[in-house]
């Protein structure tokens, strides 16, 4: 979940009022924000945002934006979108997208913003958002990258293209050397961060201006000259580059409004496409691209268990910064221009829940009578930890993975049916746990200061690799059981067994095998109405050692799974 | 001084109500006196002066003399010379030789034995070199040792208080130490003097007030009962003090039975409970619960990949299609869908189950209309391994079908869990956000010793869950957090110990 920092004073001054952080703490739930911590030293709000499907309030002026509707029941304005309907002028800003980049980044867009000088708060907030927007919504900058440019150096139209990698370059920014795309990708620590999303590619994003002055190598690095803005500029061009248009004019209006929020003036810029999109050849951005949306009162009444009136319904939405009008059947709304995240008429359920406050809700209990139960294994794994306890036994719970050594070195085993996890964040964690018994083995390993004898056991659930089921693996609830002392042996686990069994009420003979994990001959299978059901010995010298066991152990595991059927 | 005469043994008690204060109290004076054992007397002693009841006065040393093992046989069997005498008596002359052999004695000890006796006159040396009796009884020399060997078997031989006949032949027959061939051993015996302190004098005034006497019986024995032998006697009490010996019994883990708990409140209150395996898809793991394919969530750093088989066989249909549908246009649902191509190797991507919602989307297909369902479920997570976070855990989570569910019923739902669950004194409800619910609502909780913080996150399924997976009424959705209150149950403030291996750790370890 996205986190941010907030400076003070221009939080403040987007609220227009300052609050204490009980305040703050009680009005953020209307925009799903934690106060997670208050910096005073510094003068931050350090912020997290619970919604991931809402990458308009990860920012200052979001949240702010949000608070104050909620607060004054008002509903923001914009005048700087173009519509289908209606188009803005630009001025002549133009951003020409090329044939070319259809192989690589097929959509570019942007805007310009001026009117307001770039202090250190802003320019921290900007830089803020696009780390947000591009890593979180923009999945690594892989269907959104962002850049901000001097847009006084800049000599419109704006040209992205697919660009040879060895012959297009420039300077980045923190560089001093002229490298060309590829070498970017090689030298520089963002190339190497993000070079991976372009560089299979025949061509790479490459955006430049008319009078051949480079911005950047989207959605890598910004070049040292155009693409370096610094607190006390005044003129900044956003552009926006990736996978989705939808994605890109989304964040664009983010931007965008947050700007405008913050004091700027949003300077259109028409971006031209050699191919069709869904809103024509020709968009300027920012571009209001959000449909319409509805949802029938009756179900959103439902929904909320409340008759909640037309009126009460447009004001929860209006509190939200959603402009509703309603019908004697049916509530329209009209999607903010920084919003996008009305997929399904319960979207809009979830605004009028919100906007109309949680408080007024009353809880009701379900009337619903229904019959509580447990699962069968359950009722049966209740039963034999009943018989384990009686029989002096402790029960252990264990973590379900565990490394190659544990499950297969250790236990001197070839590992060939344990599932194995393709990316472990350590060898630690590298196999699904086949057996409880290398976890009962792993306390023998870490207990020898307990009070012997040990007796130790657990019902926990083992997963294998088999063919025979759809996944290829199997899940099974096992018991697994241990006991270690000077005086223990093949005895004392037969009578075990056949107590175990007597109770459970269960058939068994004992066969013999050979299983490198016991002592040949004073191990076996036990097998119950004709099917292999668990195994049992004395575990052999050789896998204590590796344990660094020095204690006679024996062990029995049993499939439950099997055992109940 | 409060005086618990229940901490006393029989030892102490006929010590105390025997001697008064005053007198000398001797280990020599117990064994005559109360027939102690030495061992005994010094146990009574040790305890009696750390209580405070017995003080040192003074202590001497005195000289004693002991039976050996010799001793003990020639007191049972007779000294040689006792025994050559009567045997020359009854059967005539015999040599030496033949004596020492009929008698089983060593030849040296024949020689001297046969010394006594000739010198006393009482035998001699015949012809043909056999020895003969003359006397007609014993001499003193000889019947003073059985005297002197039979008193020294009752109780050590005091050397002052001997005669001197007895002196003579103790002196001749005992050696310093360890002395194998003689019938006497001479010992050095320090003595301790001790007297009743005025504790121990109360001490006593207070086992005569109580009638306790050290002849009270003590533990309760089968051969008692069946005589009937206990109704002579009373039973000596047993302290309550005394430190109890540790017992390691079978148990239960404690995490597990509070998870037990969980399960049967839920039970309680109406829910039927799921299971599944651990190795799931990314259909059910997300796809079914409409988390887009690419949603963070569902990074390679965020699940773990089952390394093979990559991926199940096959996807159930209909609900592939419904959901692969749902996902590119939101297909019948009502929703527009996220918009992309849906990837259907991806679905078939096998990972271990990061979620316990997915039991719940899995559900869905078979649930009855009203239902209630949950499930503890073991869930994976690629993460650091911290006080915090854990590789795998458990996940408590569950659905509620019914016509007639909404936003009220589900604060209802969590006001009941958070009540009869984690005992909150305190509800409130927060907007939340999950992918598969909308509206989302987070239940936080005053808990009477945690204060605020969040019990769980719920919501209604979206239409893109339900409809897709065959289900037409809405579904409430709840997860709770489970694990903190397990870890405050429990006097534990690290994940990680939920699962310790260690066996000392577990053993000790309680609920509150």
């Amino acid at each position: 979940m996205p986190k941010i920092e907030v400076h003070e004073k221009l939080f403040n001054s987007l609220l227009g009022d300052s609050y204490t952080d009980e305040q703050l703490e009680a009005v953020f739930p209307a925009a799903k924000a934690e106060l997670d911590a208050h910096d005073r030293e510094e003068q931050l709000y350090k912020i997290e945002l619970n919604d991931t499907n809402r990458p308009d309030l990860w920012s200052a002026a979001g949240v702010a934006r949000q608070l104050v509707s909620y607060r004054d029941r008002s509903i923001a304005q914009y005048d700087f979108f173009s519509t289908e309907e209606e188009t803005l002028d630009s001025e002549g800003r133009k951003l020409i997208v090329h044939e070319s980049a259809k192989l690589v980044r097929p959509f570019s867009i942007g805007f310009a913003a001026t009117g307001k000088v770039v202090d250190e708060e802003i320019l921290l907030n900007l830089i803020q958002s696009q780390e947000k927007l591009c890593n979180n919504f923009g999945r690594k900058r892989k269907s959104i990258a962002m850049g901000v440019y001097r847009s006084d150096m800049i000599t419109y139209p704006v040209h992205f293209e697919g660009a040879d990698p060895d012959k297009a370059h420039f300077v980045p920014l923190h560089m001093e050397e002229d490298l060309t795309l590829r070498e970017i990708c090689e030298k520089h620590p963002k190339g190497q961060e993000y070079g991976h999303i372009v560089a299979d590619k025949p061509v790479f994003p490459f955006l430049y201006d008319d009078a051949g002055g480079v911005l950047s190598f989207p959605p890598v690095i910004n070049s040292a000259r155009i693409g370096a803005v610094e607190v006390g500029d005044e003129h900044i061009f956003f552009e926006f580059s990736g996978t989705g248009l939808d994605d890109l004019l989304l964040a664009a209006s983010i931007v965008a409004c947050d700007c405008a929020d913050m004091g700027f003036t949003i300077l259109p810029v028409t971006c031209e496409f050699p191919y069709d999109t869904e809103y024509g050849r020709s968009v300027t951005v920012p571009y209001y691209f959000q449909k319409p949306a509805a949802c029938d009162l009756g179900f959103l009444r439902s929904m909320l268990g409340e008759p909640l009136t037309n009126e009460q319904i447009i004001d929860a939405l209006r509190r939200m910064g959603v402009f509703a009008i309603a019908d004697n059947s049916m509530v329209y709304i009209t999607v903010p221009e920084y919003r996008n995240d009305f997929l399904h008429p319960v979207d809009i359920v979830e605004d009028v829940m919100i906007g109309h406050g949680l408080e007024n809700f009353a809880p009701e209990l379900p009337n619903d009578s229904t019959v509580g139960r447990i699962t069968p294994m359950e009722a049966f794994s209740r039963k034999v930890k009943e018989l384990m306890i009686g029989l002096g036994f402790q029960e252990m719970m264990y973590n379900y993975l565990g490394s190659k050594r544990e499950y297969i070195e250790n236990m001197r085993v070839d590992g060939n049916s344990y599932i194995q996890i393709e990316n472990p964040m350590s060898e630690n964690y590298e196999f699904v746990r086949p057996s409880v018994i290398p976890s009962l083995l792993e306390s023998e390993s870490v207990s020898a200061h307990a009070v012997y004898p040990h007796h130790i056991f657990e019902v926990g659930k083992v997963a294998f690799l088999d063919e025979t089921d759809n996944s290829g693996t199997t899940t099974r609830d096992n018991l697994g059981f241990l006991a270690a002392g000077s005086e223990m042996g093949f005895n004392q686990l037969n009578s075990l067994i056949s107590t175990l069994f007597y109770f459970l009420n269960r058939e068994y003979v004992m066969q013999e095998v050979v299983d490198p994990r016991f002592i040949a001959g004073r191990c076996g299978q036990l097998v119950s109405n004709g099917t292999v059901v668990g195994v049992f010995g004395e575990v052999h010298p050789a896998v204590l050692e590796n344990w660094g066991i020095t204690m006679p152990t024996i062990a029995c595991e049993v499939d439950l799974t099997l055992l109940l059927d | 001084m409060e005086i618990d005469v229940r901490n006393l043994h029989p030892l102490e008690i006929r010590l105390l109500r025997h001697v008064s204060s005053g007198e000398p109290v001797t280990a020599q004076r117990l064994i005559e006196e109360l027939n102690y054992k030495i061992g005994q007397c010094n146990q009574a002693f040790s305890w009696l002066t750390a209580k405070g009841y017995l003080e040192e006065t003074d202590r001497t040393y005195r000289t004693l003399f002991e039976l050996t093992e010799l001793g003990k046989q020639q007191l049972e069997q007779g000294t040689p010379a006792q025994r050559i005498f009567n045997l020359l008596k009854a059967e005539g002359p015999h040599t030496l030789p033949d004596l020492a052999e009929k008698l089983g004695l060593e030849k040296s000890d024949t020689g001297s034995a046969f010394g006594i006796l000739s010198k006393t006159k009482a035998c001699r040396m015949g012809e043909g070199n056999r020895a003969e009796a003359v006397a007609d009884e014993a001499p003193f020399e000889v019947k003073i040792a059985t005297e002197v060997l039979s008193k020294a078997a009752k109780s050590p031989l005091e050397e002052s208080q001997l005669t001197d006949d007895e002196r003579a032949f103790v002196s001749k027959n005992s050696k310093k130490r360890g002395a194998a061939g003689a019938p006497l051993k001479l010992i050095e015996r320090e003595e301790v003097f001790y007297r009743l302190t005025e504790a121990g004098s109360e001490a006593k005034a207070a086992l005569l007030a109580a009638h306790i006497t050290g002849e009270e019986l003590g533990a309760l024995t089968n051969a008692m009962l069946s005589t009937g032998s206990w109704k002579e006697g009373t039973f000596r009490p047993y302290s309550l003090n005394t430190a109890p010996a540790r017992l390691i019994p079978g148990r239960r883990n404690p995490y597990g039975a509070y998870l037990q708990w969980v399960k049967d409140k839920l039970c309680a209150l109406g829910f039927e409970e799921f299971d599944g395996p651990l190795v799931e898809n990314e259909f059910w793991n997300g796809d079914a619960l409409f988390m887009p394919q690419f949603h963070s969530a569902r990074d390679i750093h965020d699940v773990y990949y089952v390394k093979h088989p990559s991926h199940a066989k096959k996807i159930e249909e209909p609900y592939l299609s419904q959901v692969a549908a749902t996902h590119e246009n939101g297909w019948k649902t009502g929703s527009r869908g996220w918009r992309y191509g849906f990837d259907h190797d991806f679905t078939r991507r096998q990972v271990m189950r990061s979620q316990g919602t997915v039991l719940s989307a899995k559900t869905l297909p078979h649930a009855k209309v009203p239902g209630k369902y949950f499930g503890v479920a073991r869930c994976f997570r690629y993460d650091q391994v911290d006080a915090t976070h854990g590789a795998d855990f458990y996940q408590t989570e569950g659905i509620v079908l019914g016509e007639d569910v909404n936003l009220k019923t589900l604060l209802g739902l969590l006001k009941m869990f958070a009540e009869e669950v984690a005992g909150a004194e305190e509800v409130r409800y927060v907007p939340g956000y999950f992918p598969f619910t909308e509206p989302s609502i987070e239940v936080h909780i005053k808990h009477p010793v945690l204060g605020w913080f969040e019990l769980g996150g719920s919501g209604i399924f979206r239409p893109e869950v339900t409809k897709a997976l065959g289900v037409d009424v809405p579904v409430l959705a709840w997860g709770l957090g489970i694990d903190r209150m397990a870890l405050m149950h429990l006097g534990l403030n690290d994940l990680r110990e939920l699962f310790t291996p260690d066996i000392e750790s577990v053993r000790m370890r309680r609920g509150n």
